[in-house]
């Protein structure tokens, strides 16, 4: 509710004006389960008329800001919340596994009883790109040398001091060849974004970031399934979002890219287009994820430093219109007009790619 | 003490389980265009509306991707290592390589199928390096 209320503040929005609500709680630390709507309408005291729960991983409040624009654009509502919160540090009870898949049934039964922990199924991911394609460990470690840069500013980043290559290939191997700082943080945090009209924002307190391009992609949930050639579902959404807000990469200026672990954003550049498939290793060494690169991306410390309660995509919502604003607390790229904000949900099952503009 | 997560087996994959049972790794084909796949499923996913028809995989097939798993669930005993294998049938399973601490493990090695348990489940498909005969 902190959440809300502070985005409302922001907005100059009356809690009573909203009438739209969406939010993704299935995870334990977010403590909603299959009622969360109804719960958060409750508790936010608000009866929304229009509501979503899609719950695709990290980037569902991604695609809750596209799903928040047709509803608008239909008539659905005028004002809709997406918002939040988890606490994976604070939670009091006994915690499952962060393992996306619950039970060894239906096409569970195939894998789960191998024992695939989340952070194996990127590494997954990570592996077969090294053998490849001939991207190092060193490579991967440099999106977390780079993010750590961003963060340092950040006085809301989980960490700030600076690390270096060796200091990520020396911390403990998690899930080969995954090391604990190729891995996100573990932080409780909350977020929320308001949306409406364009002609409504007129009034708002702050000046609007528009949603100008957006696109979504749900593909599986195996990791049998995964594309031969590791593409993800990021090939569909982004060409959608590019589509739609009728711009190149060129005219994007900085990047949120969802960085669960440092193979994440790596494949989005390739799925994305910013670099060709395999070429991601080298488009960071390169140095185009910071100022004078060709994406200044995380500008807040990413997931890697700053914050990752459970399900990013809600912070790099906020972030990319914190940067359009020119208030980015970790690296503000100046004169930022075109923001990308892309996010993942589960390891590459699904992707929701959003273009802000101002 | 560790404990394992036995698979929780259906009518659509009970044909694979009785396979494995056998000694044989069952996998699914679809009478149509001749397409394999896997995990078993009631329709076939290259022709909908065609029953896809079992048959006996290789066995054969090589390293996808691999990870070695330090730390992980409390069920299972670290480190373990999980193997995407590609099977010569051009289907991706996901499995256990069982294989020495510290041996050479890399992208594309043959493997074969062998079947054992893993933490105290039934006999499920485990992987192991192929070694090429001459």
């Amino acid at each position: 509710m902190e959440c809300i209320a502070g985005a409302l503040d922001d907005a100059g929005i009356a809690l009573s004006e909203v009438d739209g609500l969406c939010v993704a709680a299935s995870d334990w630390a977010e403590g909603g389960g299959v009622s969360s709507l109804t719960e958060f309408a409750e508790y936010a005291g608000i009866t929304p008329t229009f509501f979503d729960s899609t719950d695709v991983g990290g980037c569902s409040y991604i695609v809750h800001a596209g799903h928040a624009a047709a509803a608008i654009t239909a008539g659905l509502a005028d004002v809709v919340v997406i918002s939040y919160a988890a606490c994976p540090r604070w939670w009091p009870l006994d915690t499952p596994s962060f393992d996306p898949f619950v039970l060894p049934a239906g096409p569970g039964q195939f894998e789960l009883p191998y024992g695939p922990t989340l952070i194996s199924t990127y590494a997954m991911f990570a592996q077969r790109h090294m053998g490849l394609y001939g991207t190092t460990s060193e490579q991967l470690a440099k999106v977390a040398v780079t993010f750590r840069q961003h963060a340092a500013n950040n006085p809301h980043a989980r960490f700030t001091a600076p690390i270096t290559i060796d200091d990520v290939l020396a911390s403990t191997p998690i899930a080969s060849p995954l090391r604990k700082l190729d891995c996100c943080v573990v932080t409780d945090g909350g977020g929320a974004i308001v949306m409406t009209s364009a002609e409504r924002a007129k009034d708002c307190r702050r000046r609007p970031v528009h949603l100008s391009g957006y696109g979504s992609a749900a593909a599986r949930t195996q990791l049998s399934q995964i594309a031969h050639d590791l593409s993800t579902p990021a090939t569909i959404s982004g060409p959608r979002a590019f589509a739609m807000a009728g711009i190149g990469h060129d005219d994007i200026d900085v990047a949120q890219i969802y960085d669960a672990f440092t193979i994440t954003p790596m494949l989005a550049l390739e799925d994305l287009g910013f670099c060709g498939r395999g070429e991601s290793g080298g488009f960071v060494d390169d140095g185009h994820l910071t100022l004078g690169g060709r994406l200044p991306t995380n500008t807040d410390g990413g997931g890697l430093s700053s914050n990752h309660p459970g399900k990013r995509g809600i912070f790099t919502l906020i972030e990319g219109v914190r940067q359009l604003r020119g208030e980015g607390p970790g690296l503000q790229v100046p004169d930022a007009e075109v923001a990308l904000v892309h996010g993942l949900g589960g390891t590459f099952c699904a992707a929701a790619t959003a273009i802000l503009t101002v | 003490m560790t404990k394992g997560m036995s698979p929780v087996t259906d009518v659509t994959s009970d044909p694979f389980w009785e396979g494995v049972r056998a000694g044989r790794l069952m996998i699914q084909r679809c009478p149509v265009t001749g397409k394999h796949q896997w995990y078993p499923r009631a329709h076939s996913i290259h022709a909908v509306g065609a029953s896809p028809e079992w048959v006996e995989a290789s066995g054969h097939g090589t390293i996808f991707s691999f990870t070695t798993i330090q730390r992980g669930m409390s069920a299972f005993e670290t480190p373990y290592t999980c193997v995407l294998v590609m099977l010569e049938e051009g289907v991706l399973v996901l499995s256990r390589l069982e294989a020495e601490p510290g041996a050479d493990i890399r992208v594309g090695m043959p493997v074969e199928v062998f079947f054992g348990t893993v933490a105290g489940t039934p006999d499920l498909p485990l992987f192991r390096i192929r070694e090429e005969r001459p």
